[in-house]
């Protein structure tokens, strides 16, 4: 079986609004997939399609190589929500026993997984303390040992790093990782470009309910915004209008910028191919036309750039 | 500018006021809503300026006129309805007696063979006023209404005969002395104050249904912090999910009601030991009742402070007209009627004769049939209306 989880033409509709419109995409085994989008691109749909919650108009999801029920036949998934999805009235151990009881664990089995969860969120000292009185960070981890007590195949993360300071968003990585070793697959919804650039395997970008890209960062790169850089040069002041379609000519501009006297007209924005060579050769051309610098910025292809060539806006929250 | 300030806040609170409709119910038809309640128990129904009429059992074992005077004057009384199609014993006094026992007549009025007799022979037999004190007023004011309706009937007697006699030129003779009446409580005997047992169901059975009502909205903010939804993710179902809460809410609410009646035992000589049995029983049914009503209107609300603001107004409205607040005995029969679609109104009956009228456990099978009844269908409703959080 070379797919964990493999969700094909998935499709939703609320009313007229198409929240999921033919979303496929696969994980594999211990792989961490991220799942990319603006907000009501359908991420939260697709999670509640994947844990039950949402009853999808059309398509399949394969859990294991079997397709997912309806209701039910889900104990090798675990969830971990958005928000702070434990009871905050509860000790740690508590909330541990209660959803580590809710997935099926019992007796011996139990007592170790809450032991083994209290060690990996290095909340072993804070066991019989109550998450209403803990940091962000220590109230994340609690959310995401809640959801893996059970040893799932399959683990979806939606946003599990909102809120948290970097030093806590390290470790919470640290445990997924962890996770990932023993062979769990990961599905993590994040707003956070970098983290989905530095963390994940793979990466499935999705707005309007569509799938528009997936794959690793390079092939998401090689497939939009290609492996040119992008440099962009400040000005003090805007260039004569035939000075800049002059130097349009031998460099495009990207996405509007360069342009003419458009919405930034102290900005040239465009990709190269080699900084060593054609960067001076820009600067020489601006200068030429009496142009004077005020920086100048070279920028590698990243999550950023692909993510706004795709949808044409940045992602934001 | 410190005008302006207080002004704006004044001005925040009152449009925030605005978009909270449901606080804009509780604060100005809420209150209308119960005046209406209070105005209805205790004027029999709006505008209409009737009281309750006090419900009398009459056994006249006289065959004499004094006799049937006094009961047709009673029955023409505003403030008498007299109980009629007595059943039970063959014997008239037993029939009476159960009458009060079993809550048809508030007092029974027992005319003693021979009465009209005694009175003309100037030896009158008293009279017997059987009663329940656990209704303070109707047995103080139908002793009174006996007394002046006797008094009536034998002055007019009076004032015939001495017409008779004085056209005979006879003096008439000096009229017979009032019988005297002889109030029995029935049930009162070795117990503690009635009230005790009526308003520790009644308040126990208020706050039941206020602590249900409010740990249920467990389930709304279970589903606002995303905790329902990843319970519904694991081997947890909807069902599972209602039955552990109503489990939950039914044994707090069982121990709630316990505690009222051990301090009703403990400070007030309420004998709940001796009915240990009975009260279990109600005790359990009722809370599961009420545990119920709780989880369907959670099921019911969007949010909690919809929950919050439903839930005041229904079980204050319930505890008014279930007589948690005010004996049922002092509303007219139409809104004792109403109030039988309470559970305070059933759970105060079943408590009461368990131990006040002292009626074998048997008996309190309507009271249980009624709140376990409707146990089950709120709970069915209530599943159906949580197939939201399931599914959209």
């Amino acid at each position: 079986m070379s797919h964990v989880l493999a969700v094909e033409q998935l499709a939703k509709s609320y009313g007229s609004r198409r929240a999921l419109d033919g979303v496929s995409f696969e994980a594999g085994p211990g792989e961490l997939l991220g799942l990319l989008g603006p907000n009501g691109a359908g991420k939260t749909t697709l999670i509640r399609c994947l844990t039950g919650r949402v009853k999808p108009d059309a398509g399949i999801i394969t859990l294991l190589g079997r397709p997912l029920p309806r209701r039910g036949g889900r104990e090798r998934l675990g969830f971990v929500p958005q928000e702070l999805g434990v009871y905050p009235d509860l000790t740690t151990r508590e909330n541990l026993h209660a959803f580590g009881v809710f997935n099926g664990l019992r007796g011996v089995r139990l007592r170790e997984r809450i032991t083994w969860a209290l060690e990996w969120t290095g909340l072993a000292d804070r066991a019989g303390d109550l998450p209403k009185n803990f940091s962000g960070g220590m109230k994340r981890r609690v959310n995401i040992a809640c959801g893996v007590l059970h040893e799932p195949q399959v683990l979806l993360l939606d946003e599990p790093t909102v809120g948290v300071d970097p030093q806590s968003r390290e470790r919470i990585f640290a445990m997924i990782e962890t996770l990932r070793e023993a062979g769990t697959t990961v599905l993590l919804t994040t707003h956070h470009l970098e983290e989905a650039e530095q963390r994940c395997d793979r990466i499935v970008v999705i707005d309007h309910g569509r799938v528009i890209a997936q794959g690793t960062l390079n092939e998401l790169i090689d497939a939009t915004v290609g492996p040119n850089r992008l440099a962009t040069v400040r000005l003090v002041q805007p260039l004569p209008l035939h000075a800049t379609e002059s130097i349009q000519l031998e460099w495009s501009p990207v996405n509007g910028s360069a342009n003419g006297h458009g919405a930034e007209p102290r900005v040239l924005r465009t990709q190269i191919t080699s900084v060593a060579d054609e960067l001076p050769r820009m600067l020489e051309s601006v200068a030429r036309f009496g142009g004077e610098v005020r920086d100048v910025e070279v920028q590698s292809p990243n999550l950023q750039s692909v993510f706004l060539h795709l949808t044409g806006r940045e992602l934001r929250e | 500018m410190t005008a302006r300030l207080i002004t704006e806040v004044a001005l925040i609170g009152l449009r925030r006021m605005w978009h909270a409709k449901l606080e804009l119910l509780l604060v100005f038809v809420v209150p209308v809503v119960f005046f209406t309640i209070f105005a209805m128990i205790f004027t029999g129904g709006v505008g209409s300026g009737r009281t309750t009429k006090i419900k009398l059992a009459v056994e006249n074992l006289d065959r004499g006129a004094v006799g049937e005077q006094l009961t047709e004057r009673l029955a023409a009384s505003d403030a008498v309805r007299i109980v009629d199609g007595l059943e039970g014993a063959d014997d008239p006094l037993d029939r009476a007696r159960d009458a009060v026992l079993h809550g048809q007549a508030a007092v029974s009025l027992v005319v003693p063979e021979g009465w009209t007799a005694s009175l003309e022979a100037g030896a009158p037999e008293r009279l017997f006023l059987l009663y329940d004190s656990s209704d303070q007023v109707a047995p103080k004011v139908m002793t009174a209404l006996v007394q002046e309706t006797i008094g009536a009937i034998l002055t007019d007697r009076a004032a015939e005969r001495a017409e008779t006699l004085a056209a005979q030129g006879v003096r008439a003779p000096t009229p017979p002395p009032l019988p005297a009446v002889d109030a029995i409580d029935l049930l009162a005997e070795g117990k503690a104050n009635p009230t005790v047992a009526m308003y520790a169901a009644g308040i126990a059975v208020m706050f039941l249904l206020f602590s249900a009502t409010g740990a249920a909205g467990s389930l709304l903010e279970e589903e606002e912090t995303q905790t329902l939804e990843r319970l519904l993710a694991s081997r947890l179902t909807m069902s599972h999910v209602l039955a552990g809460k109503w489990l939950q809410l039914t044994l707090v609410g069982a121990v709630q009601v316990s505690v009222m009646f051990a301090w009703a035992q403990i400070a007030f000589g309420l004998d709940v030991l001796r009915r240990l049995d009975g009260f279990l029983i109600m005790t359990v049914t009722t809370a599961a009742a009420a545990a119920a009503l709780a989880l369907l209107l959670a099921a019911a609300c969007r949010t909690r402070a919809q929950l919050n603001a439903v839930s005041v107004i229904l079980v204050l409205t319930m505890s008014a007209l279930g007589g948690s607040m005010i004996p049922r005995y002092l509303m007219s029969e139409s809104m004792q009627q109403y109030g039988r679609v309470t559970f305070n109104a059933w759970a105060i009956d079943g408590y009461t004769k368990l131990f006040w009228r002292d009626q074998p456990t048997v008996e309190l099978w309507p009271e249980l049939a009624v709140m376990a009844g409707s146990a089950v269908v709120m709970l069915v409703v209530a599943r159906g209306l949580a197939t939201r959080w399931e599914s959209a």
